[in-house]
């Protein structure tokens, strides 16, 4: 402006002798004034003019057409890879700010728990799910199944249109076709039935949805299928106390926990309550308050993992075990039975604990060590079975507890609802009954996969073919769908309005967070239009009203909300769910008759006992084309991708087996070949078998994975639907590669036993000698020198902390992870070459005697150290240390010498051997769907590139940018790493070193604070809080 | 034995004159190529495609289709690199070192022995780059100023390893071609007009054999020897460096640069005994190579063998000595773990096998040093193996332990190397005078007339 100015001066003080550019103007020569009055010197114009040059092209026109050529290149060499358009909104959603995420509530249908989910979206699009922080069930934390469920959202492999089955062929039909030929079947049903088979409904609204389908249509029947639920232990509490619901069980509350093959840790029950209960007793400020958990188990189960205590024990014999437990509490432990069991005296009578123990190799001593704990902590202990076990083992397990007035930790202010229950096998055999005389008009399945779940032996797969009319409704192709005359698919639950009840008081709202991505349709809405039988008038919001309707007449009048109904809707849904004052019912009256079940117990199996249970990763089958969950390392095995035959290390020796030869497992109903595992800590003469896998006619990821377990199951058993003895074992001669992520190391060479503990990797020590002396941990440390001066960090300095105590390995923050850093999923080759991708794992250690080790578990994230080896060896600087204490990695400048990792001493870096979204699954992870998942805040690693825990710089980053607008500093609490967010037992703790008063200070102060490998002189900035085992004997 | 210890061995046996010499050297220039050129240059050619074919694939798809992983992040590219580094050593160490020292016998094997180490080294020089994830971004390990104001990482190994290969391999060959400049002025005055005329024209930079030529020849030669001799022992100083400064138990040892450099000197000599086996019995220069040049190199061997042998040994002292349990692991490991075989076939090959040396007889048989060699050879690159892939396949974290398996790809780029280095070989023997014609005619019979007429 200034120089403007001065022009403008100078041409109104033309005359002023102050102001002159040179001799020329100052003595106003005519010469310059002529060069003034033209804008340019001579000569300097003359290249633009167009027409007049030496060589015939003038400069301007040179220019013109190297900008013509260089627009024709563009245009004619416009092979350019991203074609796709990008169209700025010219209206902005209202709700929408670009670059800043929006949260919803919804509902988890992962499985039946129904927790209260998060769901994160970016531009309109769904990118993780976590926990919904005020749930008061889930309290903000979501087991890896519903975090992976988003994976579900954007399968490539989900059905996209409706279809029909001709000869084996799907072909795709219109929405109207399909409902029509339903709705036509429907009216002509007449007396015939109408089945209706569904996954166990927990939606109230839907619940109402099908009783007004059933009065329209009335012969409809609807069937539950839920492989794996609670209708042993519901048996046996039915019989214990009539007319009573079974309580949940407060594991706060409880000083000692007895599980008897009872994984509440790893399967049963709602996950995420369990462990976050089950951790408030493992306190390291409050190790007085340390509970006790013995495990009693065939399998090795998370549980047992963390269990203080562990034996071994075949799931047949555990009847016959709390009876003579019961037994000995009694002889010789002094518990007296209520007048009203005195008839249980007699039935006990008979078992002799002792005894027991030694023909079950057992020590007596340990046991009676547990004894005593169990009276000493009347009313304070629970005895836990798991669901698998015999209606006896419940009985007798209800029993001992009401003895020992255990009755107190059950949890009567709220309880379990199940709206509807899984239907027994004998419904089942009825409905094939009257498939195969005809009397079935018409068979849906909504969302469910019976052909797989139920046993071959009730001949279902076959009967559905005599079905009327037989349509699937599925969001992925799977057993039974493939069978079907209509394949139909639904709207992922991201992409449906719904609602849940699984706990007393709690109403859960689900609510769309994306438009469908396919030409889908919710199961709800599929059924609410052929209830209304007029398919061209398809309404997109139906359901949608009719979940409204039903809140506003069934549920608000219960809220005694003094706000309209629609300003409650929205506040509803803005929550996610509801609380009402609703108290459970209980009865909890023994009846005393229930000892009569147990006047004679089961004879033992001979043979092989085979337990079969739920897949950690796969569900009852629903999972299995979830890449994640797959290649989420089983949390004992530590195996992906692949079901087994777990046998112990005894059985392996007797057989001569490695783990992969494969077994030939025959039981009364079926055959199944599937690789063996040397699973040690295994029962003797048992095989525990995950099923969930070895499906077939389902998607890209899940086919071929594995072995279905569930042709050894049965429509007829003896003691519970998921055990059964007599099996014949034998060894075909075939091998099957299992892949693991952390090797099987040979128990008996002496020179790799017990590494961690040689070199301090993990550090434990009991409660008692904690107690006795707080340092422990710390003897025989060395203290570290350095000639240099330490790296100033005057901001935030970032550390985290991992509890030992409160991990129990479950898995969720490796899924987490890689939800939040878009890790490829590299499939079951790579993970065997040693590649797999996942930032964090939780290592598994074994010690002892492979009979029956003790496990320890460690997550392993970067260290993030002060002094990275990886940083000083790498040749670009790709890897730097930044101001606020991280280890970065910078991707563009990596070129992939891989040195960096090999000098990192905890081996937490990961490189991109392929572009392994390419070359996994013939590029499944490029499908324009599957590339929605991808965080955008955090870069799509290419191939040849190094990577590894950041920790969750893109979460700092936002913190830091929040903290700038409110003109403050970043603190420590600002930012939640992914896994910290994930961490259901809250085992990981992230914040500000620098910040004294901080969580995370104190920690690393902590007596039971260790830094890994300190002994390097890496200064990691991870601490773990060494493990305490709560044994007896050390109190003895 | 009597040895008159007062008069100089003769180097050229055979009483040749000087023109014999020479069109000994020239003839295969000077001839058309023959039956056995073609077959070993297709049999070489042929492994050098293998090579091709195997690293184009890994290009194409990633370093994911070699056996690397998780906990062994370098495996035969690495493996390969070291051992055709050291391949490269042989060969200054004998044009330079032994000249600064006066050993006229090097005369004899020098040229050759030059002519490998330069294309080992420009074989070891493909792996650096190609073994890394993005090998089209392979410049940035340069320091060249850039808008990004990014610079390399002086801190880093493999950035001096860097300066280290590339000095040498220029040091070397400036050397080399320096040797060569009389050659082709010989060669030019024997060749007639040509195309061949014009590039021995251009490459022997007007040489005259005057004295004055002569005169700075000798001046320059003696420089560069000066020059390239800290090379030798630095090159593989700083590959070692690449393990030494390491903080990975098995490498991060002091003991590594002295050791590599006799490893190398060791591999490389028995390189050059393989091939000049061969060389001298084809060419017909048996009487310019000697067997008495064959064993003194095969002396050498036995001597930096018996080094690499007492590295071997102190490795495992120290790592008792130390107290330390993840070092004595790895070295208890690499004896009895699962890579145990490897180990064996480095020991028995590098210490056990050389110790036949030390029977004259067997030092002057040509199947006995070539199965020897053979076996050096081998057992050299089992022990890159062994130091790469035993120390990183179980380090700190038994959680992280794992195994290698090479795939094909790996064997198929390592056969590609042996390719390139025996093509370049086999072209040279038909490009350039494989023994120094020059230098050979100063230590020929009555090349140094003397009055006393002895000589």
């Amino acid at each position: 402006m200034s120089e403007l100015n001065n022009n403008n001066d100078s041409h109104k003080q033309q005359n002023d002798p102050h102001y002159w550019r040179s001799f020329e103007e100052l003595q106003n020569d005519s010469g310059f004034k002529k060069i003034k009055e033209n804008e340019f010197l001579e000569g300097v114009t003359k290249d633009f003019d167009p027409n007049t040059d030496i060589n015939g092209v003038s400069r301007r026109k040179f220019l013109a057409l190297l900008g013509a050529s260089a627009a024709l290149a563009g245009a004619g060499c416009s092979d350019y890879r991203d074609k796709g358009e990008i169209i700025p909104y010219n209206k902005q959603p209202e709700e929408v700010t670009l670059g800043l995420p929006n949260y919803y509530a919804s509902t988890c249908t992962g499985c039946e728990q129904s927790c209260g989910i998060l769901i994160k979206t970016r531009e309109g699009r769904p990118i993780k799910v976590t926990g919904n922080p005020q749930h008061p069930v889930n309290k903000g934390k979501i087991c890896s199944k519903g975090e992976a469920s988003i994976l579900n959202l954007y399968d490539p492999s989900r059905i996209q249109y409706p279809s029909k089955n001709s000869n084996g062929f799907l072909n795709e039909v219109l929405w109207t076709d399909a409902d029509n030929a339903v709705i036509s079947a429907l009216l002509t049903a007449g007396s015939k039935e109408i089945a209706l088979i569904t996954n166990q409904i927990t939606s109230p609204t839907f619940l109402k949805l099908i009783s007004d389908f059933k009065t329209k249509y009335p012969t409809t029947r609807v069937y539950t299928v839920r492989q794996f639920n609670e209708s042993v232990r519901k048996a046996a509490w039915e019989k214990c106390y009539p007319g009573s619901q079974v309580p949940l069980i407060q594991w706060d509350k409880a000083k000692v926990i007895v599980a008897l093959e009872g994984d509440f840790l790893g399967k049963e029950g709602n996950l995420v309550e369990n462990n976050r209960l089950f951790v408030q007793n493992r306190n390291v400020d409050d190790v007085k308050n340390f509970s006790r958990l013995y495990a009693v188990e065939g399998n090795f189960s998370l549980t047992g993992l963390n269990a203080d205590h562990r034996f071994r024990l075949r799931p047949d014999k555990q009847t016959e075990f709390v009876l003579a437990l019961t037994q000995y509490l009694v002889a010789s432990k002094g518990v007296q039975l209520p007048g009203s069991l005195s008839s249980l005296a007699s039935v006990i009578s008979k078992f002799d604990l002792n005894k027991f123990c030694d023909e079950n190799g057992i020590s007596f001593n340990d046991i009676s060590n547990m004894a005593s704990d169990l009276v000493n902590n009347r009313g304070r202990s629970i005895i836990y079975a798991g669901s698998a076990l015999s209606e006896k083992t419940h009985v007798a397990v209800n029993l001992l507890n009401e003895i020992l007035g255990n009755t107190a930790v059950y949890n009567t202010a709220s309880s379990a609802v199940e709206l509807t229950q899984p239907s027994a096998f004998s419904e089942f055999e009825t409905l094939v009954s009257s498939l195969n005389s005809g009397n079935v008009a018409l068979v849906m399945t909504l969302d469910c996969n019976p052909v797989y779940n139920l046993p071959e032996d009730l001949g279902l797969k076959d009967a559905l073919k005599k079905s009327g009319l037989f349509v699937s409704l599925t969001e992925q192709l799977n057993e039974t769908a493939s069978l079907s005359n209509y394949v139909l698919p639904i709207n992922h639950n991201f992409e449906s309005w719904g609602d849940a009840q699984t706990r007393t008081g709690v109403y859960s709202l689900m609510q769309p967070v994306i438009a469908p991505l396919y030409n889908t349709r919710q199961k709800e809405s599929i059924l609410l239009n052929w209830l209304k039988g007029d398919p061209k008038n398809y309404d997109e919001r139906g359901y949608h009203n009719y979940l409204k309707e039903n809140w506003a007449v069934s549920v608000f009048p219960k809220s005694m909300s003094l706000a309209s109904f629609e300003k409650y809707w929205l506040g509803s849904l803005h929550d996610g769910y509801n609380l009402f004052n609703e108290a459970p019912v209980f009865k909890l009256t023994l009846n005393a008759v229930a000892t009569e079940s147990l006047t004679s117990i089961e004879t033992d199996y001979q043979g092989f006992v085979v337990l079969i249970t739920e897949g950690t990763a796969t569900g009852d089958g629903k999972f299995a084309g979830n890449g994640w969950l797959q290649e989420n390392p089983h949390p004992v095995s530590k195996v992906t991708w692949d079901n087994y035959a777990a046998v112990s290390y005894k059985t392996s020796k007797e057989f001569n087996l490695k783990t992969g030869d494969v077994l030939e497992i025959k039981s009364e109903k079926g055959a199944l070949k599937i690789p063996a595992l040397i699973q040690p800590g295994l029962a003797d003469n048992f095989i525990s078998i995950e099923t969930g896998y070895g499906r077939s006619n389902s998607s890209v990821v899940a086919n071929g994975v594995g072995y279905n377990a569930n042709v050894l199951l049965s429509k007829s058993f003896t003691t519970s639907p998921w055990m059964f003895g007599s099996v014949a074992v034998s060894v075909t001669g075939e091998f099957r590669q299992i892949v693991s992520t952390q090797d099987h190391h040979a128990f008996e060479d002496e020179m790799i036993a017990d590494q961690h503990l040689k070199r301090n990797i993990i550090r434990e020590a009991t409660v008692a000698q904690y107690m006795r002396d707080p340092h422990i941990i710390h003897h025989g440390g060395h203290e570290l020198h350095t000639l240099y001066a330490d790296h100033e960090y005057p901001e935030v300095k970032w550390a985290m902390s991992i509890d030992l105590n409160k991990c129990t390995g479950c898995g969720q923050c490796v899924v987490a992870c890689n939800s939040e850093n878009n890790i490829p999923i590299v499939g079951k080759d790579q993970v065997a070459a040693g590649r797999e991708m996942q930032w964090i794992k939780i290592d598994r250690y074994y010690s002892g005697s492979p009979d029956n080790p003790s496990a320890k578990l460690q997550p392993m994230l970067c260290q993030h150290c002060d002094n990275a080896p990886c940083e000083n060896v790498c040749p670009v600087a790709a890897t730097t240390h930044s101001p606020d204490g991280l280890n970065q990695m910078v991707y563009n400048r990596c070129v992939g010498t891989r040195y960096c990792a090999n000098n990192c001493p905890y081996k937490v870096r990961r490189y991109n051997f392929f572009n392994f979204r390419e070359h996994f699954a013939d590029g499944y992870q490029l499908s324009p769907s599957f590339e929605l998942i991808a965080n955008p805040e955090v870069t799509v690693r290419s191939r040849g590139v190094m990577e590894k825990c950041t920790f969750c710089i893109q979460r700092i980053s936002d913190a830091r940018m929040v903290a700038a607008t409110e003109n403050r500093k970043i603190k420590g609490d600002d930012v939640t790493t992914a896994c910290q967010e994930a961490c259901g037992t809250e085992a990981i703790v992230f914040g500000d070193m620098n910040d004294k008063e901080s969580k995370i200070s104190k920690l690393r102060e902590h007596n039971l604070g260790y830094h890994l490998l300190e002994e390097l002189n890496t200064r990691p900035n991870v601490t773990y809080i060494a493990k305490l085992t709560n044994t007896y004997s050390e109190e003895v | 034995m009597n040895i008159d210890y007062s008069k100089e061995d003769i180097i050229v046996s055979g009483r040749l004159s000087i023109a014999q010499i020479e069109d000994l050297i020239a003839k295969p220039l000077e001839t058309k190529v023959d039956k056995k050129f073609l077959i070993a240059l297709s049999v070489s050619v042929t492994a050098l495609m293998i090579g091709a074919i195997s690293l184009g694939f890994s290009l194409l798809y990633g370093t994911g289709l070699w056996g690397n992983n998780q906990p062994v992040g370098w495996a035969f590219p690495i493996v390969n690199f070291v051992f055709w580094v050291g391949i490269g050593h042989a060969g200054t160490l004998i044009s330079a070192i032994l000249y600064l020292l006066r050993q006229k016998w090097r005369n004899g094997i020098a040229r050759f022995a030059e002519a490998m180490t330069i294309f080992a080294v420009m074989t070891a020089g493909i792996f650096p780059i190609i073994h890394t994830g993005r090998p089209w971004l392979a410049g940035y390990l340069f320091p060249y100023p850039n808008q990004h104001s990014l610079w390399v990482n002086f801190t880093s190994p493999l950035i001096w390893d860097v300066f280290a290969v590339s000095t040498y391999f220029t040091v070397s060959f400036v050397f080399w071609y320096v040797g060569l400049i009389p050659d082709f002025a010989t060669m030019r005055d024997r060749t007639k007009e040509g195309i061949r005329k014009t590039i021995y024209k251009v490459f022997s930079l007007g040489w005259r054999h005057s004295h004055r030529n002569w005169q700075h020849y000798e001046k320059a030669y003696m420089l560069l020897a000066g020059f390239a001799t800290p090379l030798v022992l630095s090159v593989h100083t700083i590959v070692s460096f690449d393990f030494a400064v390491s903080i990975m138990p098995g490498w991060h040892t002091t003991i590594f640069p002295p050791y590599f450099v006799a490893g190398a000197i060791f591999s490389g000599f028995a390189m050059v005994v393989t091939v000049l086996i061969f060389v001298r019995k084809i060419f017909d220069l048996e009487h310019l190579i000697t067997i008495d040049h064959l064993e003194k190199m095969n002396k050498i061997i036995l001597a930096t063998g018996m080094m690499v042998g007492y590295a071997y040994a102190m490795e495992f002292f120290i790592a008792w000595y130390s107290g330390n349990q993840t070092e004595s692991f790895v070295f208890v490991n690499r004896a009895f773990g699962p890579y145990a075989w490897a180990y064996w076939i480095m020991v028995s090959c590098n210490v056990i096998f050389p110790q036949f040396f030390w029977i004259r007889k067997l030092r002057r048989s040509i199947p006995v040093m070539f199965i020897i060699v053979i076996f050096v050879n081998v057992g050299m690159w089992f022990e890159r193996f062994v130091i790469t892939i035993t120390s990183l396949h179980r380090d700190f974290l038994p959680s992280s332990w794992g195994y290698y398996r090479p795939t094909l790809y790996d064997f198929g780029i390592l056969l590609g190397s042996f390719g390139l280095f025996f093509t370049l070989v086999i072209l040279f023997t038909k490009a350039l005078p494989v023994v120094s014609i020059a230098e050979i005619k100063a230590v020929a019979d009555d090349a140094q007339p003397s009055h006393h007429g002895d000589h």
